[in-house]
């Protein structure tokens, strides 16, 4: 009897540290996007000042596709880590911020005291946000010269992060 | 032609314009529908639409059963049909507007899955690894009725212990004879 226990013991217990095991290998707070590989979902959106932007015209360049909102504090800490990449990038990639669950206007007050990093999409319904999967914000995505999505963060990027992720973005699906 | 069959043939004219134009605005708006409000790409990742339009009752009673079935991406165990958020209220409209247009329950499924990933799904499916949650309390279950029969025939032996005591007796009687 005390070797059966044992070997049921065994049996439902090694499985279960098995698991545990490989739980450790990965980081609870990440959740993979499917899109990661794959083409970048097509979208047309209106920005702040009623020009249409479409993702397909800016194919050749790696873009940086950033869901946020004035009322998320990562967001906010994130924003200057944006701007200088902008600059530092300019005109080598394409840098769009969509409006995650926000009013119009509290981003328009925000951008004016703290400064645009690129266009700032209007997103109704969420639809482009659905389509991306956004569990919240900030979340980016990061889409390379051929219009794969490379990467998606969750959370506030750092500025080397950045850095690598449009470099590696930037060279295409040789990288 | 007299004057009252003129009127009579101006009146059938009107009339077949009338009803001509309802079908035109009935043929646009069921078109609309059957898109579902979805762009290019969306109607590529999606397919046609597998089940015919829905409204009414029917179509409030699918999109909630749905969307019960999807995790809300912002709170702690909620479905989206039951969040209040903003997040699970966008999602609950678009699940909505697929019902609407035909779209089925798997295939819903499968469009939140293909942007969210496997874990928007509040059960997981039960296929390859998934099987492993699915079977593993039948397992157990099963192995913890083994163990529980092993005991009940454990504790059931006393009673053929009986005999034993009886053959005891029994020779205690023929030892007190002698």
């Amino acid at each position: 009897m005390n070797r059966t226990a044992l070997i049921v013991g065994l049996l439902i217990s090694l499985p279960l540290l098995v698991f545990l095991g490989l739980g450790f290998r990965s980081d609870p707070h990440t959740i993979e996007s499917p899109l990661v590989g794959r083409p970048a979902p097509g979208f047309e959106l209106l920005d702040l000042t009623g020009r249409t932007v479409s993702l397909a015209a800016l194919r050749g360049k790696p873009v940086v596709l950033n869901f946020w909102a004035t009322w998320c504090q990562p967001c906010i800490a994130e924003h200057p880590v944006l701007i200088r990449a902008a600059e530092r990038w300019a005109g080598r990639a394409h840098f769009l911020g969509v409006i995650y669950h926000d009013e119009e206007s509290a981003i328009e007050r925000f951008l004016e005291r703290r400064g645009a990093w690129g266009p700032t999409l209007v997103d109704p319904d969420s639809r482009v946000a659905i389509r991306y999967g956004v569990y919240g914000a900030p979340e980016t995505f990061i889409i390379d010269v051929e219009g794969i999505v490379r990467e998606k963060v969750a959370g506030a990027m750092s500025p080397s992060q950045l850095e690598r992720l449009l470099s590696d973005a930037s060279r295409g699906a040789a990288s | 032609m007299p004057r009252a069959g003129r009127a009579r043939a101006a009146r059938r004219r009107a009339a077949a314009a009338a009803l001509l134009a309802l079908l035109a605005a009935l043929g646009a708006t069921a078109a609309r529908g059957q898109a579902g409000g979805l762009d290019e790409d969306e109607r590529r990742e999606l397919g046609p639409a597998q089940g015919a339009p829905v409204s009414g009752a029917l179509l409030d009673a699918r999109a909630y059963e749905i969307g019960s079935l999807l995790r809300c991406p912002v709170c702690q165990g909620l479905s989206v049909a039951d969040s209040p958020v903003d997040a699970a209220v966008s999602m609950q409209a678009k699940i909505r507007r697929l019902v609407a247009a035909g779209y089925s329950e798997e295939q819903i499924l499968a469009y939140f899955e293909g942007s969210y990933g496997e874990f928007i799904r509040l059960s997981p499916k039960p296929e390859g690894f998934n099987l492993v949650v699915w079977i593993l309390p039948v397992v157990a279950v099963l192995v913890g009725l083994g163990i529980v029969a092993r005991r009940v025939r454990a504790v059931a032996r006393p009673a053929a212990a009986g005999e034993d005591l009886e053959a005891y007796r029994r020779k205690v009687r023929e030892a007190v004879e002698e």
